[in-house]
């Protein structure tokens, strides 16, 4: 192979300068930026040529100006630079004069790099040799700054995978923070700092809204009040309605190391996915907050209930000659009827149904109010028509506009079988006697606050020979319906019934009744309070 | 909820402690590398950053910490993050800054863990 002189030459200086060609390709690789290379490339390039002045400059687009970054002192020399023509063929210029070499290299981001070489000595020549040398240590520099960018892709790269595995990491976690519902911070709050912390807001706000009446407003960051950012260029919001509110989550200026800049499509998507996740956590709140409230309610009842219970008879007392049976079946925990028999101190005894219009607990405590009071009058010697007088006006009082008692009131002389009853706009209590007949008795007046007025009661005597019953009842008895609509006393009359069975204890009637209705009704469901007060004269 | 930006700065045995307060954003990260130049030049190589008041930080601001413990890492030093809120620290793991810089629970450990490495 033949070798020119030349070659021979440059392949001399080569041989000569090995260790600085070793060292620019030690130094170079490692730096981290432009500045960095270009800097080490000034030693390398000093080592290469000893007694020279080096300028070194960096021009980020074509058309822009050069930027020094290695000078020496030389007024005017960028302008010696010439940028290189074409897009790939000519990537470089070389311009030698007597006593300077300039370069200007184009490097692979369309940024260029301009070297000049300039003698101190101006007698001082450069040779071609001295050209090419330099040449392929920009060679060297361009392939270093190659390296450097893919170093540096591949380091962002890394940065914004790891970036979106935290992006995803963090919205499942705060999907399970503001789930929570044992947490202090509000989830709006806690959604709104992981939106600016994941999408890279300098700050943002959450606004609650009713209508046109503000809230609730919360700021991040916190302390200093946000300057006003609705003309921000760089912003997204995203809002949703609950209960009435309307939630707006906004974003402001998302940062990069550049400045502001727009945000991205992903960023909308994790302030929407962030949001949603305050909705069904607001959501969720919500429902907790009834349940507690529905079971806060329903113990309240199960009290109410046992309260009740113990207002009503647990077992009725013995009338001597007689034999007494009740019973009260509500239809939902809380019941509106009432029953007992009550001995008063000089031997007779009173009997009452009563029944509450409507049901549940506001029922249950009129129900509390009529068996207190009832016992109350009834420790001194009272008539039935005074009684009825006084409970008709406390119960006015005690109760709303809509609800009122009726009832049935007996009061029996065992000795003599002699009853005064008054009916208070109650079901008519039946009376049979031996002969098998039924007499209603319906004599009295208005129910107790039906009215907002003092009504003059009416009683009604009978006398209960022995095998005479009396029957006390309310309308869930009468009215139980079946499941086809149809209302067990008009199926077969309850007096009926009562003339037909007449049993030797009073407890099998009211067993043998009860069971008959639940036969009648089937599957339906109650739908109002079953109770009955059974009186035998043997 | 985090407030405004603000940092604190203190030697311990040769040992540059930053204790931060509020949002690690564009302008916390800032200040913080700028106080860690400025100790730098003068041959700071071992930083405590205290996170106690920081509970957010995002990837610009986290971009700045990566640049100090770079230049740390260039001149054998070292970074040691302290005081970490869960969530903070699970974003510091993930984003693998734990492979380069430590961690630990107060600045009383930070500082100490030097002196163990010495």
């Amino acid at each position: 192979m033949t070798t020119w002189p030349f070659q021979e030459n440059l392949i001399d200086r080569l041989s000569t300068q090995i260790e600085v060609l070793q060292d620019g390709f030690c130094r170079l690789p490692k730096t981290a930026t432009l500045k960095d290379l270009v800097s080490q490339f000034a030693v390398v390039v000093r080592d290469l040529f000893p007694a020279t002045n080096l300028d070194l400059f960096h021009m980020p687009e074509r058309s822009e100006r050069w930027e020094k970054i290695v000078e020496s002192g030389t007024v005017g020399i960028a302008e010696r630079l010439v940028l290189p023509q074409g897009k790939t063929a000519s990537v470089c210029t070389l311009h030698e004069s007597s006593n300077s070499i300039c370069i200007a290299q184009r490097l692979v981001d369309k940024s260029y790099v301009g070297i000049v070489l300039s003698q101190k000595q101006a007698e001082n020549r450069y040779s071609d040799v001295d050209a090419l040398a330099l040449r392929l240590f920009v060679y060297l520099l361009e392939n270093a700054y190659q390296e450097l960018l893919y170093r540096r892709n591949e380091k962002e790269m890394i940065f914004s995978l790891n970036h979106r595995v935290l992006q995803l990491n963090s919205l499942i976690d705060t999907g399970i923070e503001v789930a929570r519902l044992d947490q202090s911070t509000s989830p709006q709050q806690l959604a709104l700092e992981r939106a600016a912390s994941l999408t890279n807001a300098a700050g943002g706000l959450v606004r609650v809204t009713h209508g046109e009446q503000l809230v609730e407003e919360i700021h991040f960051p916190g302390g200093a009040p946000l300057e006003n950012k609705s003309n921000s260029p760089s912003q997204i919001a995203t809002k949703f309605s609950f209960a009435g509110n309307t939630y707006t989550f906004e974003l402001y200026d998302k940062e990069s190391r550049l400045g502001v800049q727009p945000f991205e499509e992903t960023d909308q998507l994790l302030l929407d996915a962030l949001a949603r996740q305050v909705h069904a956590s607001l959501e969720n709140r919500y429902l907790l907050k009834q349940a507690l409230e529905k079971q806060k309610i329903e113990q309240d009842i199960a009290v109410a209930a046992t309260i009740q219970q113990k207002i009503l008879p647990g077992t009725l007392p013995r009338i001597g000659g007689y034999d007494i049976a009740g019973t009260n079946i509500p239809s939902i925990t809380v019941g509106g009827d009432y029953y007992d028999c009550i001995p008063l101190s000089d031997g007779r005894f009173v009997l009452i149904v009563a029944d509450v219009a409507g049901k549940g607990v506001s029922a249950g405590l009129l129900v509390s109010s009529l068996h207190a009071y009832l016992n109350a009058y009834l420790e001194r010697p009272i008539s039935l028509v005074d009684l009825a007088q006084r409970l008709n006006r406390v119960i006015n009082r005690a109760s709303t506009d809509e609800k009122f008692i009726t009832a049935f009131i007996a009061l029996l002389t065992p000795e003599t079988g002699q009853v005064e009853s008054l009916n208070a706009g109650h079901n008519p209590a039946y009376w049979l006697r031996r002969d098998n007949t039924v007499e209603e008795l319906s004599t009295g007046g208005i129910a107790f606050a039906m009215l907002e007025m003092d009504f003059q009661y009416q009683v009604q005597h009978v006398t209960m020979e022995p095998g005479d019953r009396l029957l006390l009842y309310t309308d869930g008895i009468t009215e139980a319906t079946n499941t086809e609509n149809v209302q067990y006393d008009r199926h077969a009359p309850l007096a009926m019934f009562f003339a037909s069975h007449k049993p030797d204890k009073a407890e099998t009637f009211i067993n043998d009744l009860i069971a008959d209705i639940r036969e009648f009704t089937g599957n339906a469901p109650q739908s109002d309070d079953i109770t009955a007060l059974y009186l035998l004269r043997h | 909820m985090e407030q405004q930006f603000s940092l604190t700065s203190e030697i311990q045995d040769n040992c540059l402690v930053i204790a931060t307060s509020g949002y690690v954003n564009n302008v916390g990260g800032e200040a913080i590398a700028e106080e860690f130049n400025r100790h730098f030049e003068n041959g700071i190589k071992q930083v405590v950053v205290n996170l106690a008041g920081s509970k957010v930080v995002n990837s610009i601001g986290m971009s700045f910490l990566i640049e100090i413990i770079e230049k740390l890492n260039e001149v054998d030093g070292k970074l040691v993050f302290t005081n970490l809120d869960p969530t903070v620290e699970k974003m510091l793991t993930i984003m693998g800054i734990f492979k380069f810089a430590g961690k630990e629970a107060t600045v009383e450990n930070g500082v100490k863990s030097f002196a163990r490495q010495t």
